[in-house]
């Protein structure tokens, strides 16, 4: 729904003085929790999202192991004061919808099988919310499950592509999300060149998502080397 | 010697051949499968920085007893996986029966036992060890069991120094658990030491900086001894 | 939730079949099951149809209530889409709140609908940020054997070409037909084994490890998109599921919503 008048784009360039390629501003922390097995704080512009990861840990209830492989749980939640208007905590259809998608999108990298019977939990909270806080939860969960330990194929790394005022753009913020024609957040996994999680809402045509595909693929790529660079740091400063 | 940290996906050796333990292989090249340093001395392995224990038939570990359950004692080892002890395991005099099982080993009791079987279903059978009520006295930490390697040393060095220099008791279980068993003082530098080695496990010249550390306390040790 | 053993089996079965270019009920690779449309089908809705494809039995129900606006939208209606998996369409389904494939299902459906903005919301509005038509799209599943999402949605839009405004009911005057300003059709398709099979059958679902619903439009434009399960899709996969679904959907168009 987009507010009367609103320009987007102002000399090609985005309100926020960004270019239509250009990711917000990224910091990676990891091991920032110290009772959780494994942990990592993401910033993506404005948005503040913390992950943990806590298992392999037996499952309970016992009827939901399975005999073959771990369980792999996600639970993305919105902070109350995360946004303008305050969300009611708890989640809301919303929030399931992303938790589920958020798990596809790492199921494909975990190496389920070497611990059966058990559940591994994932827990991404937004603290602070400015459109892409999916892409960045998922971002945080990938270098907090490799922080705990948990034996992967790849890391996965997210983000969001969108339409604003007819032309196609990296990593939406509030106000283009708001006021632009269409957002698609995917996931990847780098070195694979694969997606595992892609929604789209709004309205493009099939060049405009083509194109969209693209620029979200090459920005997965360099997130991917922040997040690859945060793990490697985090044990190379001593 | 420099450890290479790695995180899981990144390439590692064409040499799929020699391809171990926290690594996979796929199109003849070995990846990692973890996040932590690459050991390429026989096999090329990659050891984890933390991860969970995972027991294996014939580990030592230290149990801490959470539930009993006739006629089980169950026991967390650290693991995703709780492990049992059958009161079979206690000796025969002690006349074991339903309702009395707490008076031979309680909740939170520690012990020392040896994994002796793992079945599909991932049940794990304990068997005590000879001396394996750890008692009241001495400390227990806790590091990652992956460091364990380290503490360890290769052929025992590292373990041996801090034996040595310490004064302590120190048993290490494979899980990750550690015993120590002296004055408070020995202890408290043991436990220091220990964790030092533990953060430090992926670092070079560390075998130098334990012996340098701990030969600047020796004189503290044996003045807090002679007093 | 973990697959029972009899599936196990099948799955394979399902996977080998397509590995030797068939399906389990004989059609191609790109071929619907029939599909069979009804509208008119509950005479207290607004709106509704039955949708059969193959087996799989989907009745949708649109009711209009006025009702409060958003607050940051004052003057437009509310789209309200909801789905139930009754345990009567599938041993799989539990009674109970809604759980995370419904929520999915809703959610894909509603986005299709939203994003072509086929309902002029603004024309919706009764008193400029107090009342507006809430219109709720009630998704209920009879039968389920794969592929919700695209009976679902043609079930969807075919009850809204055909709803009716209740302005009586209420003691409103205005018109009585919704403007429908587009008809977007939802396209599933799974990959097993490198291929691609447009509409999935249950058990084409279990066996496949990733699927993708493409929602598309008139003009060719596409209005919502979403990725099923926890394998992994190639790039040039993705491109060409797009392109058939939106050849797919024109076909579906042309025979059921025109």
């Amino acid at each position: 729904m987009k507010e009367d008048g609103i320009e987007l784009i102002k000399d090609g360039k985005r309100l926020d003085g960004r270019g239509f390629d250009e990711l917000r501003p990224i910091k990676i922390e990891v091991g920032v929790l110290k009772r959780a097995d494994g942990s990592c704080y993401f910033e993506l512009g404005d948005n503040k999202v913390i992950a943990a990861v806590y298992g392999p840990r037996e499952m309970h209830p016992r009827h939901a192991q399975d005999a073959k492989m771990a369980v792999l749980k996600y639970r993305y939640n919105m902070a109350p004061f995360s946004v303008e208007e305050r969300k009611r905590p708890g989640p809301d259809r919303r929030s399931v919808e992303i938790s589920k998608i958020s798990r596809e999108a790492l199921e494909p990298v975990i190496l389920k099988e070497y611990y059966p019977k058990t559940e591994i939990d994932v827990y991404v909270e937004i603290l602070q919310s400015d459109a892409g806080t999916r892409t960045a939860g998922i971002n945080a969960a990938s270098v907090a499950l490799a922080d705990a330990g948990i034996p992967m194929r790849d890391l996965v790394s997210s983000v969001a592509v969108g339409k604003i005022d007819g032309e196609v753009v990296l990593d939406l913020n509030a106000v283009e999300d708001n006021n632009g024609e269409a957002d698609m957040p995917i996931a990847m996994i780098v070195r694979r060149n694969t997606i595992t999680a892609l929604q789209m809402d709004g309205r493009m045509t099939k060049e405009e998502f083509e194109k969209g595909l693209k620029l979200a693929m090459n920005a997965c790529r360099r997130i991917y080397e922040l997040q690859r660079t945060a793990l490697i740091e985090r044990y190379s400063e001593m | 010697m420099v450890y290479k940290v790695v995180i899981p996906g990144d390439f590692i050796s064409d040499a799929a051949d020699r391809a171990g333990e926290g690594t996979y292989v796929e199109d003849g090249k070995v990846y990692a499968i973890r996040y932590g340093v690459v050991d390429e001395k026989e096999e090329i392995k990659v050891v984890p920085f933390v991860g969970k224990y995972m027991p294996s038939k014939g580990d030592v570990v230290i149990g801490k007893i959470i539930e009993i359950s006739f006629p089980y004692w169950i026991v967390d080892i650290g693991s995703p996986y709780e492990a049992r002890l059958h009161m079979s395991e206690a000796p025969a005099d002690k006349k074991i029966e339903f309702g009395n099982m707490h008076a031979y080993l309680d909740i939170d009791d520690l012990m020392v036992a040896k994994v002796i079987n793992i079945d599909t279903l991932m049940r794990i059978d304990l068997r005590l060890m000879e001396d394996f009520q750890l008692g009241g006295a001495g400390r227990l930490i806790e590091i990652p069991h992956t460091k364990v390697p380290r503490i360890i040393g290769r052929k025992g060095s590292m373990i041996k120094m801090l034996k040595d220099k310490c004064k302590c008791f120190i048993f290490v279980a494979k899980n990750g658990r550690i015993w120590l068993k002296g004055s408070e003082e020995e202890m408290d530098i043991a436990s220091e030491v220990i964790l030092m080695i533990a953060n430090e496990a992926h670092t070079s010249g560390l075998t130098d900086r334990v012996a340098h550390f701990l030969d600047s306390y020796s004189n503290k040790i044996r003045k807090g001894i002679e007093r | 939730m973990g697959l029972e053993i009899m599936e196990d089996v099948r799955m394979d079965y399902v996977y080998n079949l397509v590995r030797g270019g068939k399906r389990e009920d004989g059609r191609g690779f790109l071929d619907y099951r029939e599909i069979k449309l009804e509208t008119g089908v509950i005479k207290r809705a607004e709106g509704s149809a039955r949708v059969k494809i193959g087996n799989t039995e989907v009745l949708v129900g649109v009711k209009l209530e006025p009702g409060e606006p958003f607050p940051d939208t004052p003057d437009k209606g509310v789209i309200i889409t909801n789905a139930e998996l009754v345990p009567l369409a599938s041993p799989e389904f539990e009674p109970g709140p809604p759980n995370e494939d419904s929520v999915q299902l809703a959610r894909v459906v509603d986005r299709g609908i939203r994003g072509s903005e086929a309902i002029d919301l603004s024309k919706l509005c009764i008193e400029e940020g107090e009342k507006v038509w809430i219109i709720f799209i009630d998704i209920h599943v009879l039968d389920n054997d794969g592929n919700l999402v695209d009976a679902a949605t043609l079930g969807a839009v075919a009850s809204l070409l055909e709803t009716r405004i209740p302005n009586e009911r209420y003691g409103l005057t205005g018109e009585d037909t919704l403007d429908i300003r587009d008809r977007p059709v939802a396209v599933t398709m799974v990959e097993i084994g490198g291929e691609i099979l447009v509409d999935p059958s249950y058990n084409e679902e279990n066996a496949a490890a990733s699927g993708l619903t493409v929602i598309s439009n008139e003009d060719g434009s596409i209005s919502g998109m979403q990725k099923y399960w926890s394998g992994s899709i190639e790039e040039d996969k993705i491109a060409e599921m797009v392109e058939i679904g939106i050849e797919k959907a024109g076909e579906i168009r042309r025979e059921f919503l025109e």
